[in-house]
């Protein structure tokens, strides 16, 4: 027996080998058959097959105009439904913010001599070098049909360019697409720093574009006259803006209100810069200027009243209205206007989470064809990739996802994914989720969380209705809401929107329930900690 | 010179195109007192309104068919009041990180959505002058705004009101009353370091101006200008640059008299002109040279002794230079202050002996000649901008309170129908809240 | 006597030494000259007191009586003598020996009370050496403001000008302040100006602040009144301990606790608490929590007054509203929740009195109230909350607070409404004595005059 196993486990290492090889390595060939096809760039097919041969869309068309090569793997695929994969063109999964280089004091400007130099931190221009695989986010982006991600690198003032990854294994390398997509900026401030202030980063842009400009004339005129004109000195900041600056490669502005999408386009008009605009949740408030910029869109739909918005500030009342009503019907609105418009998930970090807000901006009124292309040939053309993916055509890549129940409605599941041509089966949440929860967790709970660093008490109140939870953290750090929870069997998943020190975001916990107790992990960007909660008996 | 004025207003109307403006509105308000400011009181006067411009006052004029008339029976209407000192509708005050920050611009940061212009109006405000903060001995450049609360930062941008760069002296620019974190040193550190600091400035601006003219000059040779690069434009400059040639004045935030004479020698020095000064608590001691020298003052009331500096600030200071020849105004230099002026404009009455007539000016006229807008606003007067407010006492009195407050002939302020929406309100959350005790 | 005999052998020294040091004539005269007044002075002394004890009378003359408590006397005068009116109406028996002053055309009010100010312990607030109300840690009942004091604050004779005659000084912070006194705006020393002492021990529960919006920080309430609980529990067992170990020497005798010691008069419900309350449910909480624990207590802030008066009227707490120039937290409140809290207290039947919460703005008293009318306040009402109200509530109403025989003579004449901004004080009177307007504004405004007049 015990030679067999091992015997067993020797296959096993070599398959994984193998398995891993570079891409040189012919990819398998799949027939899906069955099928309702969704082209996105053409007419739905009923009853369809998709080949797809070493990575590619070989063919596509009705059942019965597709012959099955012989090499080909059936997919039996009756009664599901055939999308291209779906891309997220701003994202943070896989992140790893590195807390910036350098303490806060080292960053802090020279004040003895009031400086001009900038004294932002240059050093997080590569998304790719920050990035960490994680297996759960992998399966979670393949479970809600997303294909390719943007990693746009985290929030600072001159934040870097992105990275266009097809989640297509474990490794970086042979995920990328393009690692140098966009020129990232936020209207943020330097902590610590010059700029402190929102006018500061403003005037910063506006300098900085000028100096960049300046630079390129300055190395022009000296390539042409050598003799009559000094060799500018090297800056390695302005080389790196000069691609954007110049050339006009695309800069992505991140707007988190309706003013940041105004000085957005005051600065990409004013540079003549081939801007984007990011976040845009309040791109309905301004759609004039929207309309009249005609910047590609990139646009969140996380629906939250930015704060200083009158709907987060005139009564609780009007901002719960506005999180459920108002703000889901942006993208209705932007597409009512003509805009084209990539949905993307932003500050979700939840992919489940996202589909679901893309869901409910369907039920706003967004036509669901239109918002099927927000998530594939739109961010396809605006990434440059729309030769390539985007939709399901012959000679694309096969990024192509299988679904019971159309996209986009509720109790859609997403059962199968091909990432360049490369199978991944989806857990079918029948089997293993959505079980009945175990126990009520409802009730007031102390909550005790330990990481390497530090040891945290909290209150969690938990309302629970079916397997789905709601309910706040309390703490001294401030009120935090669960965005997100569910109970299958004695399984509980909380998402929490934290704000820590100013700063959103969200942490994940992942544990088991009793009636009483629940323990633990709770994940946060880069780190995770320990979480035991014991009920706090009900007095009354 | 009058192209230039007309490209300007040109360039002025397609920016503000760019956005849809609205017009302003028809109204007429009826048998009020009127206190015109500049032309004396009305009693029983009407004002008629035509796309938001006052084109009539008087007594018994008839109203247009189908306008909207507001009865002012019983009240006071007078001029919106100005505010020539604040902070409110902005994303952010300072540029803390750096001694001088002349290249930011609070245009870039309005928040059209601050409660705080509500408040504004709740107070009869129409119109602010909205600054960076004292952190800087230079600071950045200053904006007005009309309080339209509820529309775009581009409606309510007044862009034919002055340029204005503020400036501070003493202690907070000195960093004096800061802790913790943000009190980490900084040049400067005392007063003088305070006027070194902007000299300097304002040489190395007189040198960039310099090497531009220098540049223009030579890039008129047809020779040589393939090779001449052009200086490196640097907007921390430029403002001051702007203030050499006398297209932007200065408003400077100072208190102790001594530092506010310095001030005037340095703009002597330089060539600029000085808009007003800011709180200028110790004004009353040099009153004689800000007379002769024709700068305004716009100041508090009677918030002192909050600091050092503040502490020889009397309520009797706006009364006194106003008797004295200085152009005053009262500002609310906060979002709480600013809707109870006429509460600090009538303390110069106790204070200062002012009448009811100067007491007025100090929160309409003079503020707005200190920004440059009072051929537009500031009094009412046929042809300015029917910004109003209307009174259900004298403005003045301890007992009034505002009733309504009118930009461009368009109520934004409507205590009435305030109210109504409230008790609407209250009414809709009761049977609600009963349901929920089930 | 032996005094006396010290003093004097004071410049004798002095003229000693500057015999020694042969120094010119002129300044031996001088020297001596002084020494001659002084003898002179000691001579006229026994005098002087004898016409101090004949008590001074004054007679106000002929102004409108605004009495508070009773009806407005059209014309009429008031007799002061010592320390107190002697008599008041439209037609009073004007002494011989009496100072008249004729005041037609003015009005008589009573001196007004400022429910809570800082006068005397803060003079410069961002100047941390100058600011003397908040003391460090978060329970410190033990300290009290009158232990404090500076009577040489200018803030004091400018708030007076204004026609403030007393004023409740508190100190804050924590959770127990400290206990707070009522002085007069005059007098010399803190014992001078202090009249009674303490006056309540001073309680804070958490502010909603901001600009209508809502602190993330929830306002716990709860814990602060269990922390309260249990503060005032130790204190009644340190009291019962200490009796027991007088009884039974076999017991051991507590240590002196400072802080349980001086919670004593309240748990007896002897000294008051005030509590600064603000959120509804707070003020809710604090109700319950002084009636089981049987406590004075007067409420202080109550900004969400409005929504809970008629509970707060049925418990029979009087309110001391905080300064007017605070903003509501929440913008469903309306911008006006603060202006009208006043009005919607009284009309519940709640015992209201303004403050100004401050010392550099405590002049500011009549204005708050004002702006209360300007709200829907009833007038006379706003007046008693400045005067009257505020005598009661501090336990002084027999001795202050109304123009009526027998009170004392803390009057204030004025060319116009006491409440109004457009009226000048023209006269005032503290505990009988007239009082001096000018004062630190007006020293520095007439030093400037003067620059003005030279050439």
């Amino acid at each position: 027996m015990r030679v067999i196993r091992n015997y067993l486990v020797f296959l096993l290492v070599i398959g994984f080998f193998v398995s891993s090889l570079p891409a040189e390595k012919v990819k398998p060939t799949y027939a899906v058959v069955g099928c309702r096809i969704h082209p996105v760039t053409g007419p739905v097919i009923e009853n369809g097959t998709i080949i797809i041969r070493n990575g590619k869309i070989e063919t596509l068309g009705p059942a019965a105009k597709v012959n099955i090569p012989e090499d080909a793997e059936v997919v039996e695929a009756q009664g599901l439904e055939a999308y291209p994969g779906l891309i997220d063109a701003y994202s943070q999964y896989f992140l790893e913010t590195k807390s910036p280089s350098g303490s806060t004091a080292q960053r802090r400007p020279p004040f003895s001599a009031p400086a001009e130099e900038r004294s932002w931190d240059k050093t997080n221009f590569l998304v790719l070098d920050n990035l960490k695989f994680k297996k759960t986010t992998l399966s979670s982006l393949h479970k809600a049909g997303i294909t390719t991600i943007l990693v746009t690198p985290p929030q600072q003032i001159f934040a870097g360019v992105s990275t266009l990854l097809n989640l297509n294994g474990e490794k970086f390398p042979p995920m990328v697409l393009n690692d140098k997509v966009f020129l990232h900026l936020y209207f943020t401030t330097s902590r610590g720093g010059y700029p402190s202030s929102l006018m500061g980063t403003v005037a910063l842009f506006r300098q900085s574009f000028l100096d960049a400009q300046h630079y390129d004339l300055q190395k022009k005129t000296f390539l042409r006259f050598p003799a009559k004109v000094s060799r500018p000195e090297y800056d390695a900041f302005l080389e790196r803006l000069l691609p954007y600056v110049v050339e006009k490669k695309p800069v992505v502005f991140d707007c988190a209100n309706m003013q940041d999408i105004k000085r957005a386009i005051n600065l990409i008009e004013e540079f003549k810069l081939n801007g984007f605009i990011a976040g845009a949740n309040e791109a309905w408030r301004v759609i004039d200027w929207v309309k009249r910029a005609k910047n590609p869109l990139l646009v969140t739909v996380d629906f939250k009243p930015p704060l200083g918005s009158r709907y987060a500030n005139l009564g609780e009342e009007l901002k719960k209205k506005a999180e459920k009503e108002i703000y889901p019907r942006n993208p209705a609105e932007l597409q009512k206007n003509g805009l084209t418009f990539a949905l993307v998930s932003g500050k979700i970090s939840n992919p489940k989470e996202f589909i679901k807000k893309v869901t409910q901006a369907v039920e706003a009124g967004l036509p669901a064809d239109k918002a099927l292309q927000a998530l594939t040939i739109v961010p396809a053309r605006l990434l440059q990739v729309d030769s390539y993916l985007g939709s399901l055509e012959p000679g694309k890549i096969a990024n192509v996802i299988l679904t019971k129940g159309q996209l986009l409605t509720k109790g859609c599941q997403v059962t199968r994914v091909f990432v360049d041509g490369l199978s991944f089966e989806v857990q079918a949440p029948a089997a293993k989720g959505a079980q009945a929860p175990s126990v009520n967790l409802s009730g007031k709970w102390k909550v005790t969380v330990v990481s390497q660093m530090v040891t945290m008490e909290m209150t969690m109140d938990l309302t629970q209705e079916g397997s789905s939870l709601t309910g706040r953290l309390t703490s001294e750090m401030g009120n935090w809401e669960i965005s997100e929870g569910t109970l299958s069997g004695d399984k509980l998943t909380l998402v929490i929107a934290a704000n820590v020190m100013g700063q959103d975001m969200e942490l994940t916990f992942e544990g088991q329930a009793t009636k009483d107790k629940i323990t633990g992990s709770i994940s946060f960007m880069g780190g995770s900690a320990e979480m035991t909660a014991t009920r706090i008996p009900d007095k009354s | 010179m009058k192209w230039r004025k007309f490209v300007g207003l040109i360039l002025a109307m397609v920016w503000l195109g760019l956005s849809p403006l609205g017009a302003g509105q028809d109204l007429f308000i009826k048998n009020g007192t009127l206190l015109t400011i500049t032309q004396g009181i009305i009693h029983g006067g009407d004002i008629l309104i035509i796309d938001g411009k006052i084109k009539e006052i008087g007594q018994n004029l008839t109203p247009p068919k189908g306008i909207r008339v507001i009865d002012a029976t019983g009240k006071y209407v007078m001029p919106g009041i100005i505010d020539s000192h604040t902070h409110v509708a902005l994303s952010g005050t300072n540029e803390a990180s750096v001694a001088i920050s002349s290249e930011v611009r609070m245009k870039d940061v309005i928040n059209p959505e601050d409660p705080a212009i509500f408040t504004a109006l709740t107070g009869g405000v129409t119109m602010v002058h909205t600054m960076h903060g004292s952190a800087n001995p230079i600071g950045g450049e200053n904006v007005v705004l009309k309080m339209k609360w509820g529309k775009s930062s581009e409606e309510m941008y007044v862009p034919y009101a002055y340029r204005t760069l503020k400036f501070a002296l003493g202690e907070n620019p000195k960093r004096a009353n800061m802790m913790g974190f943000s009190a980490q040193p900084r040049y400067p550190q005392t007063r003088m370091g305070v006027i070194a600091i902007i000299r300097r400035e304002f040489a190395k601006a007189r040198s960039y101006m310099r090497e531009w003219e220098r540049y223009n000059q030579l890039k008129k040779n047809k020779k040589l200008v393939s090779f001449i690069l052009p200086p490196r434009r640097n907007l921390r400059l430029e403002p001051l640059v702007l203030m050499l040639q006398g297209k932007m004045v200065a408003r400077c935030h100072t208190y102790q008299a001594d530092e506010t004479l310095e001030f005037i020698k340095l703009s002597k020095e330089f060539g600029f002109k000085i808009g007003a000064f800011e709180h200028a608590w110790e004004a009353y001691k040099i009153v004689k040279e800000l007379a002769a020298e024709k700068i305004g003052i716009s100041v508090f009331a009677d918030n002192w002794a909050y600091k050092m500096e503040a502490y020889q600030g009397i309520a009797y200071m706006a009364g006194f230079c106003a008797k004295h020849g200085v152009l005053v105004s009262i500002n609310s230099d906060s979002g709480e202050r600013i809707r109870r002026l006429f509460n600090d404009a009538a303390k110069t009455m106790r204070y200062g002996d002012l009448s009811e007539d100067e007491a007025l000016k100090l929160i309409t006229i003079n503020p707005a000649i200190q920004l440059g807008v009072q051929k537009r606003v500031g009094s009412l007067e046929v042809g300015k901008d029917a910004d109003i407010a209307i009174f259900n006492k004298h403005p003045l009195s301890a007992y009034t309170r505002c009733e309504m407050t009118i930009i461009e002939g368009e109520v934004y302020f409507d205590r009435a129908k305030y109210l109504e929406e409230q008790q609407k309100k209250a009414a809709a959350k009761k049977p609600h809240k009963k349901g929920g005790q089930k | 006597m032996k005094e006396i005999i010290k003093m004097m052998s004071r410049p004798m020294n002095w003229l000693e030494k500057m015999r020694k040091k042969k120094k010119a004539s002129l300044r031996h005269f001088i020297g001596l000259g002084l020494v001659f007044c002084w003898l002179a002075g000691l001579v006229w002394w026994p005098t002087l007191a004898k016409a101090a004890e004949t008590e001074p009378v004054i007679a106000i003359k002929g102004a409108r009586l605004v009495t508070v408590t009773g009806s407005d006397i059209p014309q009429g005068t008031i007799l002061i003598k010592g320390k107190y009116i002697v008599d008041i109406g439209p037609s009073v028996t004007i002494p011989p020996e009496a100072k008249v002053i004729e005041a037609q055309g003015l009005v008589a009010y009573p001196g007004m009370i400022d429910g809570l100010t800082y006068l005397g312990l803060q003079e410069i607030s961002m100047v941390r050496a100058t600011v003397d109300m908040r003391e460090t840690g978060n329970i410190n009942p033990q300290v009290r403001a009158d232990e404090a004091l500076r009577p040489d604050s200018v803030h004091i004779p400018i708030t007076r000008a204004n026609g403030t005659t007393c004023a409740l000084v508190a100190p804050t912070g924590g959770l127990i302040s400290g206990m707070s006194a009522l002085i007069k705006l005059d007098g010399w020393t803190p014992e001078e100006l202090v009249i009674k002492v303490p006056v309540a021990m001073h309680i804070q529960f958490p502010m909603m602040r901001g600009r209508y919006r809502r602190s993330s920080r929830s306002v716990s309430g709860s814990k602060r009144i269990k922390e309260l609980k249990k503060l005032f529990n130790e204190a009644r067992y340190y009291e019962k301990r200490r009796l027991a170990a007088q009884k039974n020497l076999l017991l051991p005798y507590p240590d002196f606790d400072e802080k349980l010691e001086a919670l004593l008069p309240v748990v007896h419900g002897q000294l008051p608490v005030m509590i600064s309350v603000y959120a509804e449910k707070d003020i809710k909480e604090v109700i319950k929590f002084v009636q089981e624990e049987k406590l004075k207590a007067i409420l202080y802030g109550v900004h969400d007054g409005w929504k809970v008066a008629d509970e707060i009227a049925r418990a029979g707490l009087p309110v001391i509203l905080d300064s007017l120039y605070n903003q509501p937290s929440r913008w469903e409140d309306g911008y006006d929740a603060l202006y009208r809290n006043p009005a919607a207290l009284v009309k519940a039947g709640v015992k209201i009195a303004f403050s100004s919460q401050s010392a550099s703005l405590a002049k500011d008293l009549p204005w708050h109230a004002a702006k209360a009318v300007a709200f829907g306040l009833d007038q006379k009402e706003a007046l008693k909350a400045v005067t009257i109200n505020p005598a009661e509530i501090f336990g002084l109403g027999d001795q202050m607070g109304s123009l009526d025989k027998g009170k004392l003579a803390n009057i204030v004449l004025t060319d116009g409404d006491l409440l109004e901004i457009r009226r000048h004080v023209k006269h005032l009177f503290i505990e009988g004595k007239e009082i001096d307007l000018s004062n630190y504004y007006t020293d520095l405004l007439h030093k400037f005059e003067k620059r003005l007049k030279e050439k």
